[in-house]
């Protein structure tokens, strides 16, 4: 019983998708006189919630230009917009609002996939030794996190205080390549106090629940430092995974007015990273171990935030720094 | 040369001579026959009644013949040209002996005897035959005269030597005879005295005083003859005496080896017992002690297999018989459970036909059932959702032969390793077969990858230096202990190896197994699987306990499963791994 009501169910799915969405959609757009796009542009407020219904209706449109457009390049989204108005017989003159809202949504959908693009082409690019570039962005994150001493050499056990794995932090870029170097050192640059306040909390011993006395006894102090660096390189797998997944849209469109850039990743990450911590201290963990799982939860935490289409992860730059939408 | 020439000759002589001998000894047996008597036909002897006597005529007749003429007065006639010969006082003796048939003949038969008696001269010593008296044939010499360097016997010595001057002679027992000098093939009337010590002169060395002086050899070094000679005496003896030792040696070796074959192959061996009496007793080999030991071996070897073939049958049983236990007790369930549904279908059957007051009347009573029915339904689906109904006995044997009934035995290990050797990259590969660059791992990652028929918990341990103190937490139970080394970073193998070391110090790991996957095989200048275990002297290091190393490539894969098979092959029997 249970399972014919299922199939049923799948059934009418299958049949709403197919035909009655058509019907629906044709019927509203003859009573109401206005094409879906037009539709979802006046009843939604700029942001996540018109963009992503903008995208989906063109994703799941039966003409080839709309299905098209979602991927088409930067510099034609101007004329592909004029092209979507003459199909679909708006005129502009009475529609000025329209072609504007449009061109935004389109931007934003046209830069979120080039943004995936651009993430994965750093992540798979390796960390090279013999690229002076990527030296110096290391030794500029030393820098920034330890303005104080200066590094002894490039091969060093200092690189473990600021929470690499080992003396090379080559190693340790495996998996996110730069993208994690670029991410670290946006963070470290551009959110300092945080970045610093982060670090020197991971260098803290915990010991919040237990006396000092007793903590010494048991001798876990040196096992247990949060490690920043490789903290954050897994932060940033934690954000490539939500970019990829394209869980991020719902912030990004409602962060970026036009096309979402590698800054506003970053940004994201910025706040991934202090939103962790705090999630981190909150949970009290009683030792490194149970990373996983409150890795785990965090992220759960985050996509269950982001489903909400107003939800912006936003972290607490200057108004400056942020190019919010202003609404 | 014209000396050298002659001894051509007297060899060409000597050969023909033998050969001769050869023919009559081919025709007539030992003896040699060719000199014979041409009246009686009878062969010549070198004294007695068959010497050869000579004739005036020149004729040669054997004496008896010539006892047997007949005389003419004082003289008898040649049987052959019929010559008178005139006989002094003692008639046919007085007649002289063919020496020079006699000579040959001694020379025919002692060649003869050398040919047919080698075994005479071998006991005669050194090849030294009897030398006969040059001055009688018949008297054997015993000494030899320096000066008229002759044989002679003691008689004929101080018969020939009577004279004042003879008697001067310097006699010397044969055995002290010296030896006779060589003549140099260049000047020959002087003798070889010297030998040449130039390294070119080796092939030949020898020299006369001339030579030495003015000759081939002037100004070279050298040596006496005699002194050299010595010198290469004592030196033969000396190498006779290393031959002597040696041979020694190789028979006694030789011994030995017979000695070695008999304690191998056993035999009968003559034991006397306590009370004298001498009997044969057997005695083992070694082979046929082996043979046994092998046979004790197995036999035992079979019966613990019979026992633990009876054990492992009987833990099927009592598995077969729990299962049927509890299927008979369902079966029964459900006959009660049937047996209920058609009284309660019965009694709504009675219910119907009865007339509408009883109905109503009964209406509780049927929504009561109808409540019990729902919940006995309820557990029913619950039940069967439950249950899988499967005939199937999935069968595992562990190493010790013991049985596991059960579709997967599970096995719980841990992978530890320096930071970036390639553990969680391993892991992902063993589960998702695909290769991926991970990201530090902080913590751990854990995975359970089934292979064949185990099914392997796999705990993944970040190797960051902070984390290796927590690695202890995960050593309890831990069947297995997957140890992973980067290959291809010679500087951090020291480091590892102290790793290592300190894990297998560990007393909850004591019974692990240790498997070291050798990870990045296929970049370019890495340790391979040999020199690894040389370096980190792995022999020494995991002795006692089983571990085994395997080169891997998590990229490919390659090596992977072959170290999974190597743990499940210590954990499972090996023969039925494909069974399920």
């Amino acid at each position: 019983m249970k399972h014919f009501l299922r199939v049923l169910t799948q059934f009418f799915v299958f049949l709403y998708c197919k035909c009655l969405w058509r019907t629906l959609k044709f019927v509203v757009r003859k009573v109401t006189g206005r094409c879906e796009l037009q539709r979802i542009c006046y009843n939604n407020k700029p942001g996540a919630r018109r963009t992503l219904k903008i995208e989906s209706s063109l994703k799941y449109s039966k003409n080839e230009l709309l299905q098209s457009a979602v991927s088409v390049h930067p510099d034609k989204v101007e004329k592909t917009i004029e092209d979507i108005m003459t199909l679909k017989k708006i005129n502009p003159d009475t529609n000025p609002q329209l072609g504007i809202s449009l061109q935004a949504c389109l931007f934003q959908i046209v830069g979120y996939r080039n943004l995936v693009l651009e993430v994965e082409k750093l992540r798979r690019e390796p960390y090279d030794c013999e690229n002076p570039e990527h030296e110096e962005m290391l030794m500029k994150l030393w820098k920034m996190l330890r303005p104080e001493t200066p590094l002894t050499g490039r091969i060093s056990k200092q690189w473990c205080e600021i929470g690499f794995q080992g003396n090379d932090p080559k190693t340790d870029f495996r998996g996110m390549g730069l993208l994690g170097l670029h991410n670290l050192l946006y963070f470290a640059e551009h959110d300092k106090a945080a970045a610093l306040q982060v670090l020197h909390d991971s260098l803290q011993p915990k010991h919040s629940k237990m006396s000092k006395a007793e903590w010494e006894k048991k001798k876990f102090d040196k096992a247990i430092g949060y490690s920043f660096a490789i903290v954050g390189i897994n932060i940033t797998d934690l954000a490539y995974a939500l970019l990829v997944s394209g869980a991020l849209k719902t912030h990004l469109y409602n962060v970026a007015p036009e096309m979402p850039s590698l800054v506003h990743f970053q940004q994201t990450f910025c706040y991934l990273m202090q939103e962790f911590h705090k999630f981190w201290t909150e949970e009290d963990p009683c030792d490194i171990m149970e990373f996983n799982r409150v890795r785990a939860k965090f992220h759960k935490r985050v996509l269950k935030q982001l489903k909400h289409p107003d939800m912006t992860l936003c972290p607490h730059f200057a108004a400056s720094d942020l190019h919010l939408v202003n609404l | 040369m014209a000396a050298a020439a002659g001894v051509n000759k007297q060899g060409t002589a000597a050969a023909a001579m033998e050969a001769c001998v050869r023919h009559g000894r081919a025709t007539a047996g030992n003896t040699v026959k060719v000199l014979e008597c041409g009246v009686c036909e009878d062969v010549f002897s070198l004294q007695g009644d068959k010497v050869p006597r000579l004739l005036l005529c020149g004729h040669t007749v054997c004496h008896d013949c010539l006892t047997r003429l007949p005389l003419h007065g004082r003289a008898v006639r040649c049987p052959f040209d019929r010559q008178v010969t005139e006989l002094g006082d003692s008639g046919v003796w007085g007649l002289k002996k063919n020496f020079a048939l006699l000579e040959l003949l001694e020379r025919l038969q002692h060649g003869a005897s050398n040919q047919s008696g080698m075994m005479e001269d071998a006991l005669g010593g050194a090849g030294e035959c009897i030398i006969r008296c040059d001055e009688d044939e018949s008297h054997t010499a015993s000494m030899y005269c320096t000066v008229c360097a002759t044989h002679l016997c003691s008689e004929c010595s101080q018969l020939t030597h009577s004279t004042r001057t003879l008697a001067k002679h310097r006699r010397v027992p044969l055995a002290d005879k010296p030896h006779e000098k060589t003549l140099c093939p260049q000047h020959q009337v002087h003798a070889i005295e010297f030998v040449c010590l130039e390294d070119a002169c080796q092939p030949g060395p020898l020299m006369c005083c001339v030579c030495k002086e003015y000759g081939k050899h002037q100004g070279h070094k050298h040596a006496v003859l005699e002194a050299e000679a010595n010198q290469i005496r004592a030196s033969i003896l000396d190498m006779a005496h290393c031959i002597r030792t040696f041979t020694e040696e190789v028979s006694e070796y030789s011994r030995k080896l017979v000695g070695i074959v008999q304690q191998i192959e056993g035999g009968e061996q003559i034991v006397e017992d306590s009370i004298g009496m001498a009997h044969t007793e057997h005695v083992p080999g070694t082979a046929e002690s082996a043979r046994s030991c092998v046979r004790a071996y197995f036999a035992d070897l079979h019966e613990t297999l019979c026992r633990q073939e009876e054990m492992a049958l009987s833990v099927v049983d009592a598995h077969v018989r729990e299962r049927l236990i509890w299927l008979r007790q369902q079966q029964e369930d459900m006959t009660i459970l049937l047996s209920q549904v058609s009284t309660a279908c019965l009694h709504c059957e009675k219910t119907l036909q009865q007339d509408d007051c009883r109905v109503v009347l009964a209406k509780q009573e049927i929504t009561r059932l109808l409540e019990t029915l729902q919940k006995q339904q309820q557990q029913f689906t619950e039940l069967a959702d439950h249950i899988q109904l499967d005939a199937g006995i999935p069968v595992t044997f562990t190493k010790d032969n013991r049985v596991h009934i059960g579709p997967k035995m599970e096995i719980r290990v841990v992978t530890l390793g320096l930071d970036g050797a390639g553990k969680t990259t391993i892991l992902f590969k063993l589960k998702q077969d695909e290769f991926m660059q991970p990201i530090p791992t902080i913590g751990f990652n854990v995975e359970t990858v089934e292979y064949k028929n185990l099914k392997f918990t796999i705990w993944d341990v970040g190797g960051k230096h902070k984390l290796r103190p927590l690695w202890k937490h995960y050593y309890l139970n831990t069947q297995a202990v997957v140890f992973v080394i980067d290959s291809c970073h010679r500087d951090r193998l020291m480091e590892s190896h102290s790793e290592l070391a300190k894990l297998l110090t560990e007393k909850e790991l004591r019974d692990a197994l240790l498997l070291i996957f050798a990870n990045k095989q296929d970049v370019p200048g890495a340790v391979s699987v040999e020199e690894m275990t040389e370096l980190l002297s792995l022999h020494k290091l995991c002795c006692g306990r089983s571990w085994h190393i395997q080169g891997c490539d998590a990229r490919s894969g390659m090596g992977l499963h072959e170290g999974l098979d190597w743990l499940s092959r210590q954990l499972v029997a090996a023969g039925v791994l494909d069974v399920a």
